[in-house]
């Protein structure tokens, strides 16, 4: 696809429509819009970066850029894991960091309207004093944006009892990249009525449309939760536990983290945690909450029970924010402790049915034998979800480094799909995993997208080249 | 090698919203736990007694509640927990709360030695520790960072100091209050948990201890609270520019002027 560059003509027009406050083309600040989380080698620099401040704005900028060919890149907080949010042919970026006002809060039908802007944490805050959340955050939830967490149907640690964003987002305002905007959805709890076009929307990674206005479904939050934090011998006996919780146990817990031994020693010496974790294999932390705390008591029990039929080296409960905060910590600090071994990293985000984990495992040693780099994997175990990551050895080059990723990475993804997983779970496809999606989706499959990508975006403008090629 | 484990209940507070008018903490919904300090006292005690046998006691003094911080203390390996509460006992200050301790201290009896923590993150003051130390009439240690070696009459330990560290070798019994450097506090384990709910504690009121009760609560502390204010905080600073070298100078001469005003050099 040959796009056009920018003019002084089209500048002028969107001046026109947004007023020159809102747009910014000073090579220092635009920078900042160049990347989100991947690493730097996946930046491009955006051409101009505009700012509106209402849907209208944003359709008209549409329009033009359909009429003219530019391509447009959506982004909100810019903390994806997959370069969604990456102008990759310079062009339009769209920033979202003006519509970010609470529209309506709702608590009759316990719902808020919201721009996607608004940093995702706020709607917690704002609803917290009516003893009310949203469930479908993920993990970032401090730093990302609901408008984010809506392109990539976000998900996180809670998924296995609460889902993810998708399930809470009831309706939504998008403009279509040839400008018109369209109401999808609504604050009905049931509707068939049609084709569900508001879910194609949801995890489109914005190629299909841009979300200026959405309806979250808010629901009760918990008043009470316990952590278990539990030790086993070895990545086996800590993976089999999971489907016995829900099926033996009768309990959904809110999460079920795993820690591969890698990850519990590489953290816990960083933090300088003094837990007994020497003699553990694997580590899981497993949370359950509810309204009542003599239940979320009797489940922990439960599940600690279950933990130590099979095979639990400990299991340490933590039921208050001292505790808490110590056993989340050592889950929260495995990215950062692998930054100081090496920044050179490749999060990856792969999932695969819960029970096929302990299968998973040793593919993951061999391959990480075989390449001489490490492996840590850590994640939701709970739904099979995990964050598997290629961290550089320091002893390579950089190009031995990208060549080597790039081998372990086809390793790792045959593997996956050998066992009924697939690519991603939560981060999406963006540029980062595009050229290797290509090889596990069905030719019938792949047409699907790209017929349904034509039909809202026939001209290719919107974040092009992203998830595949057209 | 009979241990006493002095803790108290706090509020959480790594999230505390203040009152504006009356300057004090606002409570509601806000989460009780172990002082954190305490946590250290607690693994202190456990060490000594996996290491001596023997066995470690938690007290607390507090409203009905502060039970469940003794039943935290239990979970993480201590062998009882006495619970001291009584109204009469309520707004007792520094002063008035360590004499109540040393009595059931006392009541208690048989102990080699008395730890806590260095000080309370809510009151922030540090003195009920030496304070029973003094009305118990015990040597005393405080801001132990380790414990070197330890019999059935004394016990060598090091304290830390703003200069460095000071080594003392003390008789037994002795109370010490301990400061981070010296232990990582075990977490409670789900055996310790079921332990601690089936452990019945001991409850001690003032008919059971040998108090005079015009030296305890409210009317027995010779602290007054007059008033509580939280400090403000102000930002007064200036911005100065140099956006060339011209104008240099200028800006570092109205700096050092301004950090002159401030009695700051």
């Amino acid at each position: 696809m040959k796009y056009n560059t920018l003019n002084a003509e089209i500048i002028k027009e969107l001046e026109n429509i947004l007023g020159s406050k809102n747009i910014m083309l000073d090579e220092e600040k635009i920078e900042n819009y160049s990347h989100d989380e991947t690493p730097k080698e996946f930046a491009h620099m955006p051409e101009v970066v505009v700012t509106p401040t209402d849907a209208k704005q944003v359709s008209e900028i549409m329009k033009l850029a359909n009429k003219h060919l530019i391509p447009v890149t959506p982004r909100a907080a810019g903390s994806g894991l997959s370069g969604g949010a990456i102008p990759i042919y310079g062009g339009i970026l769209l920033s979202m960091e003006k519509l970010n006002k609470v529209i309506e809060t709702d608590y009759e039908n316990m719902m808020i309207v919201v721009e996607p802007g608004l940093v995702t944490n706020e709607i917690n805050r704002l609803v917290e004093d009516k003893g009310l959340f949203f469930a479908g955050y993920p993990m970032s939830l401090l730093s990302c944006c609901i408008g984010g967490n809506i392109a990539e149907n976000a998900g996180g640690g809670k998924a296995i009892k609460y889902g993810v964003t998708g399930q809470y987002v009831m309706g939504l305002e998008v403009v279509l990249p040839t400008g018109e905007i369209v109401e999808l959805g609504g604050k009905n709890v049931k509707d068939v009525t049609g084709y569900d076009l508001k879910s194609l929307i949801i995890g489109s990674e914005g190629t299909l449309g841009v979300v200026t206005k959405a309806i979250i479904k808010l629901s009760p939050k918990p008043k009470y939760a316990t952590d278990l934090l539990v030790l086993f011998e070895d990545v086996n006996s800590a993976i089999k536990i999971v489907p016995i919780i829900i099926s033996k146990g009768g309990i959904v817990p809110t999460s079920i983290e795993f820690m591969d031994k890698l990850s519990v020693h590489t953290t816990c010496d960083y933090l300088n945690e003094h837990l007994p974790y020497q003699k553990a294999g694997a580590m899981l932390l497993i949370e359950v909450d509810g309204t009542r705390e003599d239940i979320v008591e009797a489940d922990a029990e439960t599940i600690g029970e279950l933990c130590l039929e099979n095979g639990a080296i400990e299991v340490y409960v933590a039921d208050n924010h001292t505790t808490q905060e110590r056993v989340w910590n050592v889950r929260r600090n495995i990215a950062e402790a692998f930054m100081v071994y090496s920044p050179e990293q490749s999060l990856e985000d792969i999932v695969v049915p819960i029970a096929n984990i302990p299968l998973l495992m040793p593919e993951i040693e061999k391959i990480s034998a075989k390449y001489g780099i490490k492996m840590p994997t850590y994640g939701h175990a709970g739904d099979g979800n995990l964050h598997t990551t290629l961290v550089k050895n320091p002893d390579m080059t950089m190009e031995e480094w990208f060549e080597t990723e790039d081998k372990v990475l086809k390793e790792l993804y045959e593997v996956v799909y050998s066992l009924g997983g697939k690519l991603s779970g939560e981060h999406g496809i963006g540029i980062k995993r595009r050229d290797y999606l290509k090889n596990h989706v069905s030719e019938t499959e792949l047409m699907l997208m790209k017929k349904i990508k034509r039909a809202f975006d026939p001209n290719n403008i919107m974040n092009p080249g992203k998830i595949f090629s057209l | 090698m009979d241990i006493i484990v002095l803790i108290k209940q706090v509020p959480e507070t790594s999230n505390v919203k203040m009152d504006p008018n009356t300057g004090t903490m606002v409570r509601d919904g806000v989460e009780s736990i172990i002082n954190p300090l305490d946590l250290y006292a607690i693994e202190v005690g456990l060490q000594l007694k996996e290491e001596h046998g023997g066995k470690v006691t938690a007290v607390t003094m507090g409203p009905p509640s502060a039970s469940k911080a003794l039943k935290e203390a239990i979970a993480m390996g201590c062998d009882e927990g006495v619970l001291i509460t009584d109204r009469k006992f309520a707004g007792s200050d520094t002063w008035s709360t360590a004499y109540i301790l040393s009595a059931a201290i006392k009541k208690i009896g048989n102990y080699d030695i008395v730890l806590a923590g260095e000080r309370a993150t809510d009151g922030d003051t540090g003195q009920v520790g030496p304070n029973i130390a003094a009305c118990l009439d015990l040597p005393l240690g405080t801001y132990i960072s380790r414990i070197d070696k330890t019999d059935c009459d004394k016990i060598i330990v090091e304290r830390l100091l703003e200069e460095g560290y000071e080594k003392l070798e003390m008789p037994l019994p002795a109370l010490l209050t301990v400061v981070k450097e010296i232990s990582f506090p075990r977490l409670p384990t789900l055996r310790g948990k079921q332990r601690a709910k089936k452990t019945e504690l001991i409850v001690f009121s003032a008919e059971n201890l040998e108090l005079d009760e015009n030296l305890t609560g409210l009317r027995g502390s010779p602290t007054r609270v007059v008033k509580i204010e939280s400090p403000k905080v102000m930002r007064n600073g200036i911005m100065l520019s140099a956006k060339d070298e011209d104008q240099l100078e200028d800006a570092v001469n109205k700096l050092v002027e301004f950090l002159k005003t401030k009695e700051i050099i």
